[in-house]
């Protein structure tokens, strides 16, 4: 799998109707099974980027690139249903909180991030859990999870589909030091498992340093430059 | 997890609300089942076209008294008749050849709130000379249905003996071989019954039939005219209907009476009070001698079979155009009351059901749009996990007709159950029960259109789900 990002723009509508630059990325690319933090400070647009990778927004202008299977999909260029299903079978997503349903028990909250992807496989969901940690806790609602353990949930799920890339958006905001070092390796080893190429949004430097790979959005991304040096930038992987 | 899971748990998740929503699509749909029940039932009890007699003679007065009097045993009779009518009818030349059979009935006692019906043994296929009729003489309640004897026998013609419904025992606690007391009329609750001095005897208990007669119990004409009261009565009817003068009647009949009791052999019934004039004596047999002229009798109706199809209007036109009596089609007329009276009734109520239907379908779209309202980050979840528009507007919508479908089914229960309690109030009543449990093909269709509706109502919060936008309530917490 590998993902071509070209001339990205987005921008949002201010509540006075003017227009605010959010996005305009040159370029930015990821290989198979490369492991990356993208770091930036608050505001920079990282979660705005994740969602216009995921295709859950769409860009203004430019294009989102997969190349899956040697068949190259535009996602920006997609239908939206196509671009759902497309979302729902290669791209696995990790929130900030868990977003995990509250009336679901752990294995059904994995279950669901199957059936949208087409897939029913218990046995896989049962494995995936036993792999966070949580086979003995199966049944369990979020409500009688710890907050750990409900990302743990969040993060079986979003590999349910044995996804081609996964986003996580600072999936570990929300932990303590403990538990964000063993959610970070979770996400690290079963992303190696199901050779998934990760790309994970953290501010955390420290946690950044743990992977193999990390870029600063601020380097990728115009809008968090100063006007007077739109000079042109590249997405650059250390 | 496939979508009907995804449906229940959505349901389950908001229970409460799920719940009073099915409840209320219940209430409209049992009510819309029981009118439909109501309405095809009500048709085929009084709405059928044949009741193996083609002609229901009676006073003149209401032809619908008439024949829910005679055929369900309801209501009061219109009035008397003349018994000579009845001999008319199968000996004058002018109306022998019209009729192949007729069967007169007496009403007016009954027996611990259930009516006693006179009659001759001709009603049970019995002749005049105590053996079976021919068949071409076969009294026939419903074309081809006879009454049958369960157990004992038919009732002697002229003896105090009576034949019971199928019913009865347990109504009124009578059994082959008990004797009982006829009373006056209806008394109302509360009412000080005027007990007649007759005692008749169960000789014999019909089969079951499924109709009003399985509630009545049956004596001989004769014995019904031994009570004191029915005798000068007719006496007094028939003095005013010939002009004569009620006293001197009542003294001829008097005389007569005395007449006979002086013949021996016979005697007075005990207990017999000298108050009232009784009509008749007792040989040793147990055979009744009745005093009381033929003449004097009277009849509440007679029914009657006529010879062939072409002669029933014949028939009719005569009767009616005469001044002692009234000739109706009683299939015809309980037509006429289904047709103006029980269908537009049910029509109206088949209306309302639809109209708290409607209401029932509304209470799903509030439900599921305010459900919708609170589920805006739910339904984010989905679509980011790959739930397309279409996928979630699909699962709105079948959520409503789940719902509608729930309610459906429970109210075609509830339906059905009002119909039993409707059908044993029927054959407390009238001793006719209805077919409730039979689904009928128009419920079924009446549920696919609630089905329908209720999906329907779902598409306005379905449409509301489909717009949800995915990012906004992912990121709002």
């Amino acid at each position: 799998m590998s993902l071509q990002v070209q001339n990205l723009k987005r921008q949002f509508v201010a509540p006075d109707g003017s227009s605010v630059p959010v996005i305009d990325i040159p370029t930015l690319a990821l290989g198979d099974n490369q492991q990356v933090a993208l770091t930036g400070t608050s505001g920079l647009g990282k979660t705005t980027l994740l969602h216009l990778l995921a295709g859950i927004l769409t860009p203004d202008s430019g294009s989102i690139v997969y190349e899956l299977g040697g068949r190259s999909t535009d996602i920006a260029r997609l239908p939206e249903p196509q671009r759902d299903v497309f979302r729902g079978r290669h791209i696995g997503y990790v929130f900030q909180t868990h977003h995990l349903l509250p009336a679901f028990t752990a294995l059904e909250n994995v279950l669901l991030g199957m059936s949208f992807g087409g897939r029913h496989d218990r046995a896989w969901a049962t494995h995936l859990l036993e792999r966070v940690g949580l086979g003995e806790r199966l049944g369990f609602k979020p409500a009688k999870l710890s907050v750990g353990q409900q990302q743990r949930v969040a993060v079986a799920r979003a590999l349910a589909n044995r996804p081609a890339v996964v986003l996580a958006d600072e999936p570990t905001g929300a932990l303590d030091s403990a538990n964000a070092q063993a959610v970070l390796a979770l996400i690290r080893d079963l992303c190696t498992e199901v050779r998934a190429t990760l790309l994970l949004v953290t501010h955390d430097k420290n946690l950044a340093a743990q992977l193999p790979q990390s870029l600063d959005l601020a380097q990728v991304n115009r809008i968090s430059r100063a006007p007077s040096a739109a000079a042109p930038v590249g997405g650059t992987v250390r | 997890m496939n979508l009907f899971q995804l449906i229940l748990k959505q349901m389950r998740q908001r229970a409460l609300s799920s719940w009073l929503t099915i409840l209320s699509v219940l209430l409209g749909v049992g009510l819309a089942v029981a009118v439909l029940i109501c309405r095809h039932e009500g048709a085929t009890l009084f709405g059928q076209t044949d009741y193996g007699y083609e002609i229901l003679v009676g006073a003149k007065g209401s032809p619908l008294q008439l024949t829910l009097n005679t055929v369900y045993n309801i209501d009061r009779s219109p009035g008397n008749i003349p018994y000579t009518l009845y001999e008319k009818l199968l000996h004058d030349p002018l109306y022998r050849p019209l009729v192949r059979l007729a069967v007169p009935t007496a009403v007016g006692d009954s027996y611990r709130g259930r009516r006693l019906v006179a009659t001759t043994p001709a009603m049970f296929n019995i002749g005049t000379d105590g053996q079976p009729v021919p068949e071409n003489k076969r009294f026939e309640y419903r074309p081809g249905r006879s009454y049958q004897m369960a157990a004992g026998q038919v009732f002697d013609a002229d003896k105090f003996e009576a034949v019971i419904g199928s019913d009865i025992t347990r109504l009124t606690g009578l059994k082959l071989g008990d004797q009982f007391q006829a009373t006056h009329g209806f008394p109302l609750p509360g009412e000080v019954p005027d007990i007649h001095k007759p005692k008749w005897t169960v000789v014999g208990v019909l089969a079951s039939t499924h109709t009003s007669a399985d509630g009545v119990i049956y004596i001989s004409l004769p014995s019904f005219y031994c009570i004191a009261e029915h005798g000068t009565g007719l006496v007094a009817q028939e003095a005013i209907r010939e002009g004569k003068n009620i006293k001197e009647v009542a003294a001829q009949v008097k005389a007569e009476e005395h007449q006979a009791a002086t013949v021996p052999g016979t005697t007075k019934p005990a207990g017999d009070d000298d108050d009232e004039p009784d009509h008749y004596t007792v040989d040793a047999a147990g055979k009744i001698n009745l005093t009381l002229p033929k003449e004097v009798w009277g009849l509440s109706a007679i029914l009657v079979k006529a010879r062939a199809p072409s002669t029933i209007e014949t028939l009719m036109y005569d009767i009616n155009n005469g001044r002692d009596a009234q000739a109706n089609n009683p299939a015809k007329v309980m037509r006429e009351f289904f047709t103006t009276f029980l269908d537009s009734t049910t029509q109206v109520l088949l209306l309302i059901s639809l109209l708290v239907t409607v209401v029932a379908a509304v209470s799903i779209l509030v439900s599921i749009y305010n459900s919708v309202a609170a589920r805006q980050r739910e339904i984010a979840i989905y679509r980011a996990l790959g739930a397309t528009r279409r996928r979630i507007l699909t699962l709105i919508c079948l959520e409503a007709g789940m719902i509608g479908l729930l309610g459906g089914i429970c109210g075609l229960l509830a339906g059905h159950l009002i119909g039993a309690a409707g059908s044993s109030y029927l054959e407390a009543t009238i001793g006719e029960s209805i077919h409730w449990a039979v689904v009928q093909p128009e419920e079924l269709a009446y549920l696919g259109g609630v089905v329908l509706i209720a999906v329907l109502a779902g598409l306005v919060p379905a449409l509301k789900a489909y717009g949800t936008p995915v990012a906004e309530n992912l990121v709002a917490q």
